[in-house]
Formats: C-alpha cells, structure tokens, sequence
C-alpha cells in the first residue's frame, strides 16, 4: 500500500494551468525524486500535497485513505512535512527556540521545559556532526548562521516533527558536499525506519546516488515514474525534455568577434554566485539559463548595483564598470526589466506616464517633467511594443499583465540603453505580448546593444538567444551555442551535468 | 567577547550606564544612598518601569503601543470616580476602584489589538488615534483634575511591607512576572512574530491571538502604573501621564530591544526606565538652570534612542 | 468619471463635507455661512493647510511617513519670528527667513534620523517634539516673547486684495507651487515613486534617501511659515501655540484623500480637507461641545477614515 497516492490532481492560477494531470505514488519507506524543467508543475504538486495549495481537481490519498487538506496543518497532523528555503526560521531566535517553535515541551505548569528543548536540540544537531561545524549549538542564533548552517536548521526543523512523509524542495541548495552526503545518510536511515522522502534536487548525480524511484513531469503532467536503479541519466532528461523540435535557426547569430567592445564580467562574486565570468558583445542575445534561483538573477543584479559584486572586474565597452548603486549603472545605459512586477517595476497607484518616464528623468537628470516634450517620447515608446492603453494618464493597475511589463520596458527603451538585462521578464504576460517583446529585443540587439536574458522558460531562451550560460548553484557550468543549443543539452546541463 | 556579550545582552550596557549615573548622581546629592531618598526616587520612576514592561511585549511583537499614556489617564480617573462613587473610606470601595481601572486598561488594550492585529491597521497610527479617543475619554470621565483617593489607598502606597517600601515590592513583582512569563510559550511566540512575521505564519503559529495578547499586556502594565501614579499622586487628573508614551518607547529602546521586534527583554527596559529617570535626576542636581532641563533631557533621549537603534539593528 | 467613481472619490466627498458642515452651522447659528465669517474660517483654514502642506509632504513619501513635530515647530516658527521682528515692519523679511531656516534645518534632522539610523518617524518626529519643547522653554525663559510687527497682522487679518487677507494669497500661492512640484517635476515623481513602491523607485535610480530626507525638512518649513502666520493672526506667541496643529493636520491630509500609506493623493484635498475640519470645529464650538467631545470625534474621525482607506494585506504562504 502506498503512503502517498495522488491522482489527476490540476491546478490553475487564473488564465495559468500550473498543473493538468499531477500523478505521484510514493511507498512508504522510500526516497522519490520528483524532476522535470521549470515550470512542470513539480514545485505546484509538491504543495498541494504539503497542504499549502489547494488543488481544482484530482485525489490525494494517504495510506490508500483519500484527504482533503484544508491547510498545512491538515497535512503535518496527517504526518506530512514540508522544508521552507530558509523563510520559516527567525533569525533573532536560537537555534532550540526555532527548532520548537509552536511544538515546545511544557512542564506540569505550562512553563517550557527548557532542559527537554534543549536536550531535544542537541540530539538533532548531533544528526550533523562532524559536517556542520562548532557554531551550530542550541544556544547561538540564527542569525549569526552561515547560510548552509540555517539550511541545516530547516532541515532540522522538518526532521523533529518526525514526519511520515519529508518534502525537501531544493533542500541541498546552500550545503556542500558532506553536509549533503550526510542528510542523505539520514534520510537513508529514516527509509529503514519507513519514513518517505519526496526530493525536489538541481543535481542528477545526486537523485541517481540516493533516490529510489523518479517521477518525471513536463508541462503540468507526470510523463513517467521510473526505478533509479533500471534507468540513466540520459533517459531522464529526454523524459524531461519531451519531444526535441529542432527549432529554425533564424535570426540566430554566428559566435561574436568583437566582444571587447561590450560588456565583458571576469570572475565576480557575490553572496549568491562564485566567479562568474562571461562576455557579451553588442548585437548579441545571451541566455541565462539553469533552474530557478541558480544565480541568474543575483548576477544581473550584480551588474545593475543592487546586489554589488564583492570580488572580480567588468568592463563595459574597454571602461571598467563597477556601480554601487542603480542609478550608477542607469547613467552608463544599463537597463534591468524583472519579472516581478509588483516588488520591483510597478509605482502602485500612478499612472501609466509616470511609470513610463521614471528612468529617462534619472538617465538625462531632468529636474522638471516636461509633458510637451515627454508625452510623445512615452507614447513612441509604449506603441513601438504594441501596448494597449486608453490613455497615458490611466493608472498602471489597470493595464493587464502583459501591457504592464510593456510599460516598464518601454521605461527602459525611452533611456536608449546599450546592455539590457531582463530577470524573467515574461512571467505572466500572454504569448502575443511575448512574440512583441522578442521582435524588440532583436530590433535593438540589431541596433546594436547587448542583451542578457534569464527565462525560467527553457524554450525561450532556446528560441531567442544566441548563446546560453547555464547557472547551476551561482556557477556557470556550461556555455551553450549552435550545435549544442537544444533542449537536451539545456536541461542536461541545468541539472549540474557538464557537457 | 564584550561585543557578543552586549549583543546577546544589551541590557548590560544599560545597566553599566545606570550604575555610572547613581555613582555621578551621589556625587551630585551625596544623600542620595539615604533609604528614604531612594523610596521617593523609585515611587517616581516605578510608573515608568511598569509602563515600559507592558511596552516591551508590543515592541517585541513588532508593533508599538503610543497610547500608554491616555491608558494610564483614564484608568487613573477611571479609577478615583469609581471609588468616590462608593464613597467612604473602605476597603472595598478602593478595591472596586482598581478593578475597575483594571478591566478598563484591558478593555483599551484589547481594542488596540483588535484594530491592529484583526483588522489589519497601522499599528503607529492606530494607537496614536485611540489614544486621542482615551484622552478625550478621560476628559469625559474627569473634566478637572480632583477627587482625592481615600487616605488609605496612598498611605498603603507609601508604607513598608516586611521592611521594604511597598513600591519596591511592586516592582519586584513586576520583575517576577516577566521572568516567569519569559518561560511560557507565549513568550517565545511573541519573539517569533516579531521576529518574522512569514516565518511565523508558516511554522503555524496564530498570529491574530499572540498581537492581541501584547497589546492586552501593555493595557494591562498601563493599567498598573495608573494605580501607582494615582497612589502618588492621591487623585484623579485626565491630563497625566502625557510624556509616557514616549518616556516607554525610549526605555525600550534603551533597555536594548530592537524597534523592528523580536529580540529583546523587559527586563531591559526596566533598566531603561530607571537610567531615564537617573539622566533626569542628574540633570537637576547637576546645577543646570531650570529652563535647560528639558532641552538637555530631550537630546539625551532622542540621542540614546538613535543609538540604541543603531546598536540593536542587524 | 464615473458617478459611482465621483462619488467615492475623497475630493468630492471633502467637498460634501464642507457643504454639509456650511448648511448645518447657518442652521444652527444664522450668519455662520455669511462672507465675512466665511473669509475668516478660511484665514484658520490656511494656517492649518500650510502646516498640513509639509504634513502632506511626508505621508505622500510613504513607509509610515508622518510628522508629529509639526506642532513644537509651529511655536518655534512663531517665538522666532515674534523675537526677530519685535514689532518692527522693516523686520519682518529676516524674521520670515529666520524661522523657516531653523525650522527646515530641524526638519532634514528628522529626515536624517529616519533615513540613515532608520527610526520611525513617529518615534522621532516625537522625540524632536521633546527637544523643541526644550528648547524653546530655554529660548523663551518661560514668559510669552515676541511682537508682531502691524504689517504682518494687516497682512494677515485685513483684506489686501479682492477684500481677502494677504495669508489666503500666500495660501493659494503655496497650493499652486506645490501642485506645480508634485506634478511638473522629477522630484515631485519622486515623491510619489518612494511612496508608492521605494523598491522600484530604487531600481530605476530615485536617490530615495535624499528625497525622503528633504520631504521632513518641507514639513518643518511650512510648519515655521505657519508658525509666522500664528503670530500674525494673534500679535503675539506662547510656546505651545501650535500644539493644536499636529492631529489637525493629519487628519486634513487623510480627509483630503492621501493615503497613510504613501504614493496617493495630493495637495488640493488637503486643502479641502483643512477648509473641512475647520468648519468642524467652529460647529462644535457652535454646538458647546466641551473639549473632551472634540477631541474623540478627531480621534473617531481618524481611526475611520483608516478603516476606510488605510487597511493592510492579509499574510499568504
């Protein structure tokens, strides 16, 4: 009898089908690594089981009984327990507070019993020893933890409600090598226990050493459930990727000659990438590609001053480049369109002129807003990327998502950039929208600027680069292009797999 | 070492500085060390530390309560009318005034987390706004300060109990009640909402309950300084307690909890309600002229809080 | 627009406000709505508006923008102005200029304090309002100081122009600079960027700390210029003349349709919005409502109007 058995389980965000037919079947007493490319669904069907999303359609069942989770605490009674990256901890708090949190032992008079917390702690880091180092005591706090320590505690902090089934999403993202190893040997541990691991990794090599049994999905549905031990690496990635088309190679151009001239980044760090090096030369489209929260986008943040290289050089056209802030690397012609609209691009509340003009006042440091001379540039602009307006005075809340991000780039093509970056700037907008936004930026490439692209869509990038640097864990481990720009070797390579 | 020291306890350094300021201070007024002055100097400053307690859970839960001060006024006429409206000089006619002003501090502070935590308001400008109504309460309840307590409801206030000032014992008490309410759940819970709300939220915790539960407290410890200052005072005024509501926040502060919520202790803010009261004692005998006392108090506050801001931020 | 849309809009609503608050008080006391008490209320009305225009300022820059030192500044504004000109017409440029300098310097103090050490306004602006208290009990010793000099209170209180007092001129010069700021200008995008999302403000290379910094010296600027108004419209000062100021021109600046949260709103509700509150106050007056009344109805009328424009959003997983 299985511990997990879900069925036909869809999901839809509004227009968005995130799940069509989410198939999952775990034993109890086995490790299941659930794969696929970006947006299959994986991390969707995950939470619906978790209880954290609920589901349009399908069956969840729990030892053969089906359920219906009205909440994460539904399922965590139900012994199901889901690993948060990092955002359930409170980093003021100790490591023992953390790890109790809402479930502390109490003595007869309701107090908390400090020494069982405590004992209770120390017992579970001891799960770590060795691998984690000296700072991780009950006492320190969270805070004062390196990132793998705090992922340790996450961990940790799954582990202590003793769950029947642990869902680790992307659980070894900030351990190295060892840390990892030994969390595997702990789930290993808890297999023969017949405790249920559902693994979400970015590392084939490390589903193929500990998972028992893979579940692939593609496009919101499971495509096969394989057994670890009967199948190979290569298999899964063609499960992955489905079909290859071979996509026309039109507009594609040949490798760049004179890449000093645009934007060249040698060896940059910071707290999310390590010695990132890559070279983009005017007229070229780059892909950044991987899974998602690989790096890409703290790199282009790197380049735009939000999150400032610690170590390396940039060059940009033969000068070096190191701005501190955004305004720093607007005034040189950098442009960087996010996919997060609302968090990032949208002035909430003001119109669609003000949006639109926001980076041209900073770029040309105009002091006053001159409509006569403003109002023809924005509408230029705004009707070069086909966006459907009533007027340019309406609010910015009332454009749907698509003509939305149209503004803000036409916020960005109003300061006549020379490198623009976009962080998954199609998230959400509609295909017509997506056709336009990819005429543009080959119109402009045309013109001669330098493009840096992050698409947690493979086939975009596949579709509209040149060449694609595929980030797996804040590295570049592999660049792709001409005969090796394909699904395969993209979703290969997204995995950690180098060529 | 010192810097994780007073980073894990920043209420060390307060209490250095409350130790340099009784040493100036005797320096000052060598009679200060006599056990009466020091009664009379705590009846002054225990409104404050109680207030500050109270204070100290909202602050920890990452909200801010500025409507302490209007609290403290209106359980104090609350309190005065009731008891005269019994009249007599009987036990039970004070009794009934204090609970009285008790259920009304708890009333106010269960509104406040009600605006706050279930309909989602400002908690800054939520308190600063029923602190305006509580006031204008007050008012109603007391337009003109007056209405002595009975004589034994302040003498009581001033006596000694098994040797001690009873001031003192209150005090203690409060002191007892937040170590004892530190080991409670709830104490941790309040840390983590303040500390991440989102982490908060997906660990499970009830967030609506555990705010509320703060802004009841600081009601509550309002409420308790209300029946001091009205033992000080042996009457009713609907004006008093006006600097409170930022006398608290500053002894928070100073006390080492952060503004942004979640790492801190009331016991430290005790030890900044105390140095407070200490900053102005030695301003007075410093032999500064009258005038310049506010003014110099003023920028030691402000400056205090800017550094205890600075120094609890990560 | 709309006539659903007109009629919840805060604008029309202020204006409805001030109708209804016109008809009531004629109602009640005949010649409450004649021209020249009207003129009068307005000349209350610009003070408060011209402090609300600073107050405006800082809650349009959004992240719990809010100027409680606005009352002490007020006074200062009027014991400084009153000591400088001492009665003397010819002073009375240096001790405009006077004033508004000490003001807006104590304002880019408090800006300082909630950009770069990142206290929260309230917090600060109220700890400024102790220090400003201080300081003036040292300035003033005390004792009421300071004259107005004749030109100043003609200026204020007779009619100069069109039969209306100099103030409202001043006043409508203020509104009409300030709308030009607010929608003319990079700063005045600014404003409303930081206050509407201060991400993307950043992002697209808004400096947001000196924008929000000089947002708080504006605030003390119109609070000393006001300041100068009050010793104008009364002759002379005491130190907690302008005390009454602070919850007025908040909930001027809410009436008028800003919101608390930032990014929304501007100057011509507010002016609406102080025309408003004043009638308010002069049908409560009318009414003998005693102190204690006004002072709930403010504090009522503010926690409403949040209820009404200034909720948060709920937590999500």
């Amino acid at each position: 009898m299985a511990l997990l058995e879900a069925r036909g389980v869809g999901k839809r965000f509004g227009a968005v089908v995130a799940l069509s037919d989410g198939r999952l079947r775990v034993e109890a007493g086995e490790i299941h690594a659930l794969l696929g490319a970006n947006g299959c669904g994986k991390s969707t069907l995950c939470k619906t089981v978790a209880g954290a999303v609920a589901p349009d359609a399908g069956t969840i069942a729990i030892d053969a009984e089906p359920r219906r989770f009205r909440g994460p605490r539904d399922a965590e009674r139900a012994g199901i327990a889901l690993f948060y990256q990092e955002l359930s901890l409170i980093p003021q708090l100790s490591v023992e507070a953390n790890l109790g949190l809402g479930h502390e032992p109490r003595t007869r008079l309701g107090f908390i019993d400090r020494r069982s917390l405590r004992a209770r702690a120390r017992e579970l880091i001891a799960l770590f020893d060795g691998v984690a180092g000296p700072e991780l005591t009950p006492e320190a706090l969270i805070a004062d933890l390196t990132p793998d320590l705090r992922q340790i505690v996450e961990i940790l902090k799954v582990l202590a409600r003793e769950p029947r089934l642990l869902i680790l999403d992307e659980a070894t993202a900030a351990l190295d090598g060892r840390q990892a190893e030994r969390l595997f040997e702990i789930l290993r541990r808890r297999k023969s226990e017949g405790v249920s691991t559902l693994m979400i990794s970015h590392r084939l090599d490390e589903v193929f050493a500990v998972a028992d049994r893979i579940t692939v999905m593609r496009g919101g549905a499971t495509v096969a459930e394989l057994a670890s031990a009967e199948t190979d690496r290569d298999t899964v990635v063609r499960h992955m990727v489905g079909e290859t088309k071979l996509r026309p190679a039109a507009g594609r151009r040949p490798p760049a000659v004179q890449a000093e001239a645009g934007l060249v980044v040698a060896h940059v760090s910071n707290p999310r990438l390590r010695d990132v090096s890559l070279r983009v030369a005017p007229g070229e489209i780059i892909g950044l590609g991987g899974l998602q929260g690989q790096g890409q986008s703290a790199f282009l943040q790197g380049l735009f001053g939000v999150l400032p290289f610690s170590s390396g050089a940039v060059t940009l056209a033969g000068e070096p480049f190191m701005p501190a802030r955004p305004a720093d690397a607007i005034r040189r012609g950098l442009a960087y369109v996010s996919g997060d609209r609302g968090r990032d691009a949208a002035l909430s509340g003001r119109s669609i002129f003000e949006n639109l003009i926001a980076a041209v006042l900073v770029r040309e440091k105009r002091a006053l807003v001159r409509r006569s001379a403003l109002v023809p540039r924005a509408t230029q602009h705004a009707d070069s990327l086909r966006t459907k307006y009533a007027s340019l005075a309406a609010a910015i809340g009332t454009l749907s998502g698509g003509n939305q991000q149209k503004v803000f780039i036409a916020r960005w093509l109003a300061t006549g950039p020379r490198v623009i970056l976009l962080d998954d700037p199609t998230k959400g907008i509609d295909l017509s929208a997506k056709a336009d936004l990819l005429a543009i930026m080959r119109q402009l490439a045309d013109e001669g600027a330098s493009i840096l692209i992050y698409s947690s869509e493979d086939a975009e990038l596949l579709e509209w680069c040149d060449r694609v640097a595929v980030f797996n864990a804040g590295r570049i481990v592999a660049e792709l292009a001409e005969n090796t720009l394909d699904p395969f070797h993209l979703t290969r390579a997204s995995y950690g797999e180098v060529a | 070492m010192s810097t994780a020291l007073i980073r894990s306890r920043p209420w060390m350094l307060t209490l250095a500085a409350l130790i340099v300021l009784v040493l100036v201070n005797t320096a000052f007024q060598p009679s200060f060390v006599q056990p009466a002055v020091l009664q009379s100097n705590l009846t002054t400053f225990l409104p404050l530390a109680l207030v500050a307690i109270g204070q100290t859970y909202v602050v920890l839960s990452g909200d801010i309560d500025l409507s302490v001060g209007a609290m403290a006024a209106l359980v104090n006429v609350v309190t005065v009318s009731v008891i005269a409206a019994i009249g007599g000089e009987g036990m039970a006619a004070i009794l009934a005034g204090m609970l009285a002003g008790l259920a009304t501090a708890l009333l106010c502070g269960l509104l406040n987390g009600l605006l706050v935590a279930l309909l989602r308001l400002q908690a800054i400008v939520t308190t600063f706004a029923t602190g305006i109504v509580f006031a204008g309460a007050a008012l109603f309840v007391l337009p003109q300060a007056g209405l002595p307590v009975p004589e034994r409801f302040w003498r009581s206030y001033g006596a000694t109990l098994l040797g001690l000032p009873v001031v003192l014992w209150i005090l203690l008490a409060g002191l007892a009640f937040t170590l004892v309410f530190a080991r409670r759940p709830f104490a941790a819970h309040l840390l983590a909402v303040g500390g991440s709300r989102v982490g908060a939220f997906q660990t499970g915790l009830r967030l609506e309950r555990i705010r509320i539960g703060a802004f009841v407290l600081s009601g509550l410890f309002a409420g308790f300084a209300a029946l001091c200052l009205t033992g000080e005072t042996a009457s009713g005024d609907p004006l008093l307690g006006q600097s409170l509501a930022l006398s608290s926040i500053s002894a928070v502060v100073l006390g080492g909890t952060a503004l942004s919520g979640g790492s801190g202790s009331p016991v430290g803010s005790v030890l900044g309600a105390l140095v407070l009261g200490m900053i102005g004692n030695v301003i007075f005998f410093a032999g500064l002229p009258f005038a310049w006392q506010t003014l110099v108090q003023g920028v030691i506050v402000l400056a205090a809080l800017a550094g205890g801001v600075l120094v609890t931020r990560r | 627009m709309t006539a659903r849309a007109l009629l919840t809009n805060p604008l029309t609503l202020a204006a409805g406000a001030i109708a209804l608050l016109l008809a009531i008080g004629e109602a009640l006391s005949p010649g409450f709505a004649q021209g020249d008490q009207i003129v009068r209320l307005t000349t209350v009305a610009a003070i408060l508006g011209i402090v609300a225009a600073g107050q405006n300022l800082v809650i349009l820059g959004g992240r719990e923008g809010i100027d409680l030192s606005v009352g002490p500044m007020v006074s200062l504004g009027a014991v400084i102005a009153g000591n400088v000109m001492a009665g003397q017409d010819a002073a009375i440029l240096p001790a405009v200029l006077a004033a508004c300098a000490v003001t807006f310097a104590i304002g880019l103090v408090n800006g300082l304090g909630v950009t770069v050490i990142r206290i929260p306004p309230l917090v600060m602006t109220l700890g400024m309002t102790a220090i400003i208290q201080g300081g003036l009990v040292v300035y003033s010793q005390g004792v009421p100081s300071g004259n107005a000099a004749p030109a100043l209170m003609a200026f204020v209180n007779r009619p100069l122009l069109f039969g209306l007092p100099g103030i409202l001129l001043v006043w409508a010069v203020i509104a009409l600079a300030l709308g030009f700021v607010l929608r003319c200008t990079a700063f005045g995008l600014g404003v409303y960027a930081i206050g509407a999302n201060e991400r993307a403000a950043m992002l697209v290379g808004l400096p947001v700390a000196r924008i929000r910094c000089l947002l708080y010296g504006f605030s003390g600027l119109f609070a000393g210029l006001a300041g100068v108004c009050v010793i104008g419209y009364t002759g002379s000062s005491f130190i907690s003349v302008g005390d009454q100021y602070v919850l007025t021109s908040i909930i001027a600046v809410v009436i008028g349709g800003t919101s608390l949260a930032g990014g929304a709103g501007g100057y011509l509700g507010t002016v609406l919005g102080a025309l408003a509150l004043v009638l308010l106050q002069s049908v409560l007056t009318t009414l003998q409502l005693e102190t204690y009344g006004r002072q709930m109805i403010f504090g009522l009328t503010l926690l409403v109007l949040m209820l009404l424009y200034g909720r948060q959003a709920r937590l999500r997983v």
